[in-house]
């Protein structure tokens, strides 16, 4: 049974998988790679994912739950889960545990059982290609995350029906998929700005292992405010033009939200954007006003600069708590669909003091990443095997070297979901031709009937094929002789080239049998080099601390402690007679302990009662591998473990809650996948 | 990867080593031998190591947290220069350790069960005592002399051999 990686994102997610040494992205029925993380509640009572789910943002806006990925496991009342509650046309409210819920069609959901949703659609789209039951996963997480958000993804899996094998930082596994060093030594920086969050973390690559140095992040700071910026203007445009305000319209808004990430992304390839929409605006007697719009690159990377500037205070803190300064780096990667801005790799180059690298599709890099992870954990598979060997990355995940001057060119419809564009995979092996041609698409049953919408190559820029976002590079007929990649003197990492695995079918034509996995062609083996499995050693991103008199923090575990670490704390009871003793834990950067997260209260009853200070109670706290705190506590006088009772909120709920939530999970079947 | 003897030997020792011992390092180490004696120490006790095996992903999970309090510790100069006058004081850990939770080791039959003869007998019992106490060099002259009474037992043999890996391992 084979374990896969998944890239459960704010707005997407990647499911990824190892097969003959090759790291492979694994796309649903119609080839997309990224699987929107959204889910609708359909009133036929399936749920739809992903792509047939995107559709519905629109069209059912009360019952289709999306970006919710940030709010797992925090409290109800916590600044992230309010805003966000004001800005989704969906239903959040408060849960029984503290945590939000989401209200649709009449039944509550927890977060992690949304997230759950997602997780069995990629879970269906890698069975569907893989051929078998897949049990086994590492899903991941930023690096920024809490210990509940952590647990709450954990939970996720779980009610998914996953073996959850590890929660995995999304920058580690980046540099895991980018691979083992070019020298004995190599430090690096991956520069992780997603859609919802932005992460940056150090590492040090000597041999086979990845030792993360430090981690720092934002779990607010992303692509999505950049949109803002741009819907913010839309927004100011059309009260000035047309005296309508579209902020009051959570309908008009959303459209709004939908064509801001559209200028965004063509602004990443094109110097000026024009939009001229008919039917948002009204105009004269209720009848509807065309609106235009137009933005250049420049107005929109004036208005971005102040929070591109922002990640750099991030990148910082990382820097300052490994103590390594900007400029001693040998080489900076970048990861995230929102890095895909000229201007996000300009500023990196100039913080920096050089080009960073993106030789890897940023869109798929963390979930083939994962997918290593979970190759290297798979115990079936290790007990078996000869000992496993750093897995390369398949072709179609290749990003081409930066070109000169910075033009991160993005053709994709895929990443962004441009509406009506279809993407395709990039099918078939470099070297013969693609195993199906697309057949002209008068030949496709049911063109007649309904437009399908291809991809055309001919409407891209034509010479510039970069293959920078794979999910969306349209695959001619005969696929064009790539140019020989340029080995960049900054990765001279011998990048073995594995034939690419396509999904042996190009969507939307219904009629070909759909997404068998090909192994990798037999014949002459790609050159893999023997590369030792690497082995990654993590860190844990926040402190965890305890609260002292006078509401400070008392350090437990600093930040950047590698994991699984623990620490042993001793407690005294303060009054006579004293049989209780409780210890308020929380997570976060800052010193006074109210501006940290609070994970909980740890309540050690049943003590024996005796002066003050003389009763004593040892409590060991750890950080698993996933970066989960585990507590318990035993009476040093005696040795023995104390009943620690431990109360969080959010994911962790009663047994008996779990049950209902598996249950909700089994009386809401997945639409199944189209195509099939 | 070590082998189940030798992890069980280096748990059950975990509390009489200091930092250096744990990292396998010399007191004079710098900077960057400590970062890679710490590579080389994950390499052989980071629980993932033990993907296919919970009972021994746990020992080494045990080991590897406090490689992680020493390496944390030794790779900061002002906290490595306190440990330093604290060692000098004969004290070997900073942290307060919690022995009573920690899973015991995997069962191995001890030296002295496996040997069969009175005289061979006594001598495992000593090695069994020196491994207990980390003392790896001085149970190895006794296990010696257990194998030389007993030339033809295969398991005493072995154990020599995982005394050797062991303390090949030991070696800075």
């Amino acid at each position: 049974m084979p374990a896969v990686g998944i890239d459960l994102g704010t707005t997407n997610t990647v499911v990824a998988a190892v097969r003959d040494g090759v790291a492979l992205t694994i796309p649903d029925p119609q080839g997309h790679r990224l699987l929107p993380s959204i889910v609708s509640f359909h009133p036929s009572g399936s749920t739809l994912v992903g792509c047939a789910a995107r559709e519905r943002r629109l069209l059912d806006a009360p019952n289709t739950v999306y970006s919710i990925k940030r709010l797992m496991g925090l409290p109800w009342d916590s600044p992230e889960v309010q805003a966000s509650r004001a800005k989704l046309p969906f239903e959040l409210c408060e849960g029984a545990h503290g945590g939000a819920v989401v209200a649709v069609r009449g039944e509550r959901y927890t977060l992690p059982e949304i997230s759950a949703f997602v997780l069995r659609h990629a879970k269906a789209v890698a069975e569907a290609v893989l051929g078998e039951p897949v049990e086994h996963a590492v899903v991941t997480v930023p690096a920024n995350f809490n210990d509940l958000q952590r647990a709450a993804t954990k939970m996720a899996g779980r009610l998914a029906g996953l073996d959850v094998l590890r929660i995995l930082n999304e920058p580690t596994a980046a540099a895991l998929a980018y691979g083992p060093p070019s020298k004995p030594q190599e430090r690096i920086a991956v520069y992780d700005l997603g859609g919802g969050t932005f992460d940056f973390t150090l590492l040090d690559l000597a041999g086979n292992v990845f030792e993360v140095l430090s981690t720092a992040g934002d779990t607010s700071l992303g692509g999505d405010d950049i949109d803002l910026i741009v819907v913010d203007r839309m927004a100011d445009e059309i009260l000035r033009k047309h005296r309508f305000d579209a902020r009051a319209q959570p309908a008009t808004f959303g459209q709004l939200r939908v064509l801001a990430e559209e200028v965004k992304r063509d602004l990443s390839t094109r110097e000026e954007k024009l939009l001229s929409v008919d039917d948002l605006v009204p105009g004269e007697r209720g009848s509807l006003a065309t609106w235009r719009f137009s933005m250049t690159r420049r107005e929109l990377e004036r208005a971005s600069l102040a929070l591109i500037e922002r990640t750099f205070h991030v990148c910082q803190q990382a820097l300052d708590a490994a103590g390594v300064q900007s400029r001693e780096l040998d080489r900076i990667v970048l990861v995230g669909g929102a890095t895909r801005m000229p201007l996000v790799a300009r500023e990196v180059e100039r913080f920096f003091g050089q080009r960073p690298i993106v030789r890897i599709n940023p869109d798929e890099v963390v979930a083939l990443g994962a997918a290593i992870q979970a190759a290297l954990l798979d115990r079936s598979r290790r007990k078996a095997a000869e000992p496993m060997q750093h897995p390369a990355i398949a072709e179609a995940s290749v990003a081409q070297p930066l070109p000169e001057e910075s033009i991160l060119e993005s053709d994709s419809a895929d990443s962004a979901g441009g509406p009506g564009l279809q993407s395709l995979p990039l099918v078939g092996p470099r070297k013969v031709p693609a195993p199906i041609a697309v057949p002209p698409a008068t030949f496709l049953p049911g063109a007649a009937s309904k437009p399908l919408v291809f991809d055309v190559p001919a409407q891209r820029p034509p010479a510039r094929t970069v293959l920078y976002g794979a999910g969306g590079q349209a695959a001619p007929a005969v696929p064009p002789p790539l140019p020989a990649r340029p080995r960049s003197p900054t990765m001279p990492f011998p990048f073995e080239t594995a034939p690419s695995v396509g999904s042996g079918s190009r969507a939307p034509a219904p009629p070909a049998p759909v997404a068998t996995w090909t192994p990798p062609a037999a014949g002459p083996a790609p050159s893999l080099l023997p590369r030792p499995a690497p082995l990654l050693i993590d860190v844990t991103p926040l402190s965890l601390s305890v609260e002292t008199v006078g509401g400070y923090c008392d350090v437990l575990i600093e930040a950047n402690m590698p994991v699984p670490c623990d620490r042993t704390r001793s407690f005294a009871t303060a009054a006579d007679g004293q049989t209780i003793v409780v210890v308020r834990v929380a997570q976060g950067k800052s010193v006074r302990f109210s501006e940290n997260t609070f994970l909980g209260e740890l309540e050690l009853s049943g003590l024996a009662a005796a002066p003050r200070g003389q009763t004593q109670i040892a409590v060991t706290f750890e950080i698993d591998a996933d970066g989960i705190l585990q507590v318990r506590a035993c009476d040093p006088e005696t040795g023995r473990e104390t009943t620690a009772h431990m109360q969080v909120v959010g994911a962790e709920a009663a047994p008996g809650d779990v049950e209902a939530m598996h249950a909700r999970q089994a009386a809401h079947p997945l639409a199944p996948l189209e195509g099939e | 990867m070590a082998s189940r003897e030798a992890l069980a030997l280096f748990l059950s020792s975990l509390d009489r080593r200091n930092y250096y011992e744990i990292l396998r390092t010399p007191s004079d180490a710098n900077p960057a031998d400590i970062k890679s004696a710490f590579h080389a120490f994950s390499l052989l006790y980071h629980p993932d190591v033990y993907a296919d095996s919970p009972d021994l992903g746990a020992v080494a999970t045990e080991i590897f947290k406090r490689g992680v309090e020493a390496y944390r510790c030794l790779s900061r100069r002002e906290t490595r220069a306190r440990y330093d006058r604290a060692l000098t004081r004969g004290k070997i850990r900073i942290e307060l350790g919690m022995p009573s939770t920690r899973p015991p080791p995997p069962l191995v039959r001890t030296l002295e069960m496996l040997a069969r003869t009175p005289r061979a007998k006594k001598l495992a019992e000593k090695a069994d005592r020196l491994i207990a106490i980390a003392m790896l060099e001085e149970a190895r002259v006794e296990l010696v002399g257990a194998c030389q009474c007993e030339p033809d037992n295969e398991e005493l043999a072995e154990r020599l051999q995982f005394l050797y890996e062991a303390m090949a391992l030991e070696m800075p």
